[in-house]
C-alpha cells in the first residue's frame, strides 16, 4: 500500500460515514415531531426544561439515560411515582429521603417551577424512545405482576387485576370493594374485546358508567386483564 | 528542543497538571458520596451535582491544555519555523485558565448551563470560542507561513478545527429534549471519538516517529489509514447514543453496525505501534517515554475498544444504558486514550524543553504503574457495580436504591483505589515538574 492509497482510504472512509450520518440526521429532523409529540411541547414544558437546567438536576439524575448516575432516571418518573410524588420530592427532599442513606439537595424551587418541571417530565415520559427504560416498559408486565405470575401461579391477567387497584371497587368471590359490581361471572355477559373497550373507556359503552377510564394500564396489561375477566363464567 | 517558541508548551503542561490533581480530589468526593451518607446539610451546600460538574470540566480543561501545549511543541518542529505569535499563545493560555477558574468557582454558586459536561454558562462559552479562534489562527498562520505541509500537521489542524466547530452545537438552548440530546452528542461523541482522536493520533504519530526513528512516509501512511478508520466508524457510530432518546428506529442499525467496528482503528494503532517499536532505528534512550507510548496504545484498546464494544450493541445497551457500566467505560477510555497520551507527550517534551537528554525515571515509573493498576481496578469495580445495577434495576425491576445498596461495596472499592491513583498521580506530577538528569 502506498501513501496515496492510504490517503484515499482516509478520504472515502470519512466522506461515506459523514454522508450516512448527515442523511440520517436530516431524516431524524423530519420524524422527530411525531416521535416526541412536539404538538404537546408547550411553554410550560419548555419552562420546566429551563428549571431542570437551572438547578443542574441532570448532574445527579439521568433523563433518557444521560446525565449522572447518582440518582434515579427521570424518563418515566411521572408514570412511576405520579405528579404528586414528583412535587413532594422536589419540594421537601429532606422529608422525602429522611430514611434513605442517599440525600437529595433542596434546590428551593418555587411552586411554579416545580409545576413546570412536572409538565416537562410528563412530556418526556411520552416520548416514543423504543420502550426504554426496561423497568418502566410499556409493553411488558411490571415486575410485581411478573412475580405474582411466577410465585403464586396466577395468570398474568389475574396479577394485573390484583395489583392495579381493580379490587378497590370490584370483588371476586366476595373479596374486594363494593362500589362497582362483582365480576364473578362477567365472562357470561361480555367478550374479551368488549371488556377491553370498557376498561379503556367505560363511557363509550355505557354513558352512565361511574368507572374512570384506566389510562395507566399498558396495552399488554389491558389485554391480559380482559382475557382473565372474560374467562370468569 | 529546536525552536525557542516551543518553550510555551511547558507552561501549558505545567498548568494542566495541578488541574488533573484537583480533578482526582473531586472524584474522591464523588466516590465517597456513592458509598456512604453525605448529610443533608452538606448536600444542600455542596451537592454531588456540583462536584461532578467540576470533576468533568477539570478533565476537559486539563486535557485541552495538554493538547494545545502538545500542538505548540510539535508545530515548530514540523514546520521548521517559530510559532507565528508567542504573545497570542501566552494570551490564550491565560484566557483559557481564567475562564476555567471562573467557571469552576461559578459552579460552586450554582452558575451553570445545567447540561452534563457542558455546564459552562453561555457567556463564558463565548470567551472559550474566542480563545479557540485565537489558537487556531496562531497554529494555522504558523503552518501557512512555513508552507511545509505534512500529514501530521494536516491531521492536527483538521482535528483542532473540527473540535472548535463542534463546540458550537453545544451552545444553543434546545426546546425539545430529544433534539437537545441529539446535538449534545455532536459535541461529546464527535469530540472524543472524532476530533480528539485526530488530534491525539497526530501527536502520537509525531512522538512515535521521533522515538523510533521510523521513516516519516511509513508513519504518515498508517496515520492516514488510522484516522480514516476512526472517522469512518466514529462519525456514523454516534448513532449508538440515539437508541433510546426518541430518534427513529434505524439508528439501532446505524449505531450498532458502525460502532461495532470502532475497535478496529485502535487495534491497528496497537499493532502499528508494536511494529514501529520492533523496527526502531534509534536506541531506547528514555525508557519511560516508550513505556507511556506502548501503555497508551494498549490501555486505549482496553478502555475505548473493549469496554466500548461490550455495551455498544442495542440488545445489550437496552439494559446497560445509563448505568455504572458507562462510568467504567468512561474512566478506562479517557485514561487510556487521553490521559496517558497527554502524559506521554509531557514526558517526551518536558525533558527536552529543560535540556535534559536522559532523565531519571525511577519516580516516574512508580507513578505510571500505580496509576495504571489503580485505574484498571477502578474501571473493573465500576463495571461490576454497573452489571449489578443493570440486572437488579433493569432486569428484575427492583428499586433504584435497592440496586445502589448492592453496589456500595464496589463503589467503596473505587473510593480506595482513588487514593492509590492519587498517590501515583502526585508522584508523576512532582516528577514532571522537578525532572532531573539520570546519574549514569
Amino acid at each position: 500500500m502506498t501513501k496515496k492509497i492510504a490517503f484515499w482510504i482516509f478520504l472515502l472512509g470519512t466522506l461515506s460515514s459523514a454522508v450516512v450520518f448527515l442523511a440520517a440526521t436530516w431524516d431524524t429532523h423530519q420524524q422527530v415531531a411525531v416521535l416526541s409529540n412536539a404538538d404537546k411541547l408547550d411553554e410550560r414544558v419548555v419552562a420546566g426544561k429551563r428549571a431542570f437546567e437551572k438547578y443542574n438536576c441532570n448532574d445527579c439524575h439521568t433523563i433518557l439515560g444521560f446525565g449522572a448516575y447518582y440518582a434515579p432516571d427521570l424518563t418515566r418518573v411521572v408514570q412511576r411515582i405520579g405528579e404528586e410524588g414528583v412535587r413532594y420530592r422536589i419540594k421537601s427532599p429532606e422529608k422525602a429521603f429522611a430514611g434513605s442513606w442517599r440525600k437529595m439537595q433542596n434546590v428551593h424551587a418555587s411552586d411554579a417551577e416545580i409545576a413546570d418541571m412536572v409538565a416537562f417530565f410528563k412530556w418526556v415520559g411520552e416520548v416514543n424512545n423504543n420502550d426504554w427504560p426496561p423497568q418502566d416498559s410499556k409493553i411488558r408486565l411490571s415486575r410485581g405482576e411478573q412475580a405474582m405470575v411466577a410465585s403464586v401461579g396466577v395468570s398474568p391477567g389475574a396479577a394485573v387485576f390484583q395489583t392495579k387497584g381493580c379490587m378497590n371497587c370490584h370483588s371476586l368471590h366476595g373479596t374486594g370493594g363494593t362500589f362497582g359490581p362483582a365480576l364473578d361471572t362477567v365472562g357470561q355477559r361480555k367478550t374479551t374485546k368488549e371488556i377491553e373497550r370498557y376498561i379503556r373507556d367505560p363511557k363509550s359503552v355505557n354513558p352512565k358508567a361511574m368507572m374512570p377510564p384506566q389510562k395507566e394500564l399498558t396495552n399488554r396489561e389491558l389485554e391480559e386483564a380482559a382475557k382473565f375477566l372474560s374467562s370468569l363464567k | 528542543m529546536e525552536y525557542r517558541s516551543q518553550k510555551i508548551a511547558y507552561w501549558y503542561f505545567a498548568a494542566a497538571l495541578p488541574l488533573f490533581v484537583l480533578q482526582i480530589f473531586l472524584g474522591l468526593y464523588l466516590a465517597y458520596s456513592y458509598t456512604w451518607t453525605v448529610p443533608q446539610s452538606v448536600v444542600d451546600v455542596f451537592p454531588f451535582a456540583t462536584a461532578r460538574a467540576m470533576h468533568t470540566n477539570l478533565l476537559v480543561l486539563w486535557m485541552l491544555l495538554g493538547f494545545m501545549g502538545g500542538t505548540y511543541y510539535i508545530v515548530p518542529e514540523e514546520t521548521k519555523s517559530e510559532i507565528y505569535s508567542e504573545k497570542l499563545a501566552w494570551f490564550q493560555l491565560i484566557a483559557l485558565l481564567v475562564t476555567g477558574v471562573v467557571a469552576l468557582v461559578g459552579f460552586l454558586f450554582g452558575w451553570t448551563q445545567g447540561r452534563p459536561l457542558l455546564e459552562i454558562p453561555r457567556p463564558l462559552d463565548l470567551v472559550v470560542v474566542v480563545g479557540a479562534l485565537i489558537f487556531l489562527f496562531n497554529v494555522a498562520m504558523t503552518m501557512i507561513k512555513a508552507n511545509r505541509w505534512t500529514a501530521i500537521q494536516g491531521t492536527l489542524l483538521g482535528g483542532l478545527t473540527f473540535l472548535a466547530l463542534l463546540y458550537l452545537f453545544g451552545i444553543p438552548f434546545y426546546k425539545n429534549e430529544v433534539i437537545d440530546w441529539f446535538y449534545w452528542w455532536w459535541v461529546i461523541h464527535l469530540w472524543v471519538e472524532g476530533a480528539w482522536e485526530l488530534v491525539t493520533a497526530a501527536i502520537f504519530a509525531f512522538v512515535l516517529m521521533k522515538l523510533t526513528g521510523v521513516d516519516r512516509q511509513v508513519v504518515e501512511k498508517w496515520l492516514y489509514v488510522e484516522i480514516g478508520l476512526f472517522l469512518f466508524t466514529g462519525i456514523a457510530g454516534t448513532g449508538h447514543h440515539y437508541y433510546w432518546i426518541g430518534a427513529p428506529r434505524y439508528w439501532l442499525w446505524i449505531g450498532g453496525i458502525f460502532s461495532a467496528l470502532e475497535p478496529l482503528p485502535i487495534l491497528l494503532m496497537v499493532i502499528d505501534t508494536m511494529n514501529h517499536v520492533k523496527e526502531r532505528k534509534t536506541q531506547i534512550v528514555n525508557r519511560l517515554t516508550w513505556t507511556y507510548a506502548v501503555g497508551c496504545a494498549v490501555f486505549h484498546m482496553i478502555g475505548a475498544g473493549v469496554w466500548g464494544f461490550l455495551h455498544t450493541l442495542p440488545q445489550i445497551n437496552y439494559y446497560t444504558h445509563g448505568s455504572q457500566v458507562t462510568a467504567g467505560h468512561g474512566h478506562l477510555a479517557f485514561f487510556g486514550a487521553y490521559a496517558l497520551l497527554n502524559l506521554m507527550t509531557f514526558y517526551y517534551a518536558m525533558p527536552k524543553i529543560k535540556g535534559i537528554e536522559v532523565y531519571d525515571d525511577r519516580r516516574g515509573k512508580f507513578g505510571f504503574w500505580t496509576m495504571c493498576v489503580a485505574m484498571m481496578l477502578i474501571g473493573l469495580f465500576f463495571s461490576v457495580a454497573g452489571v449489578l445495577q443493570s440486572y437488579i434495576e433493569r432486569v428484575l425491576g427492583m428499586g433504584f436504591m435497592t440496586a445502589q445498596s448492592y453496589m456500595r461495596l464496589w463503589m467503596g472499592g473505587v473510593f480506595f483505589c482513588g487514593f492509590a491513583f492519587l498517590a501515583g498521580l502526585l508522584t508523576t506530577v512532582t516528577d514532571l515538574l522537578t525532572l532531573r538528569p539520570a546519574k549514569l
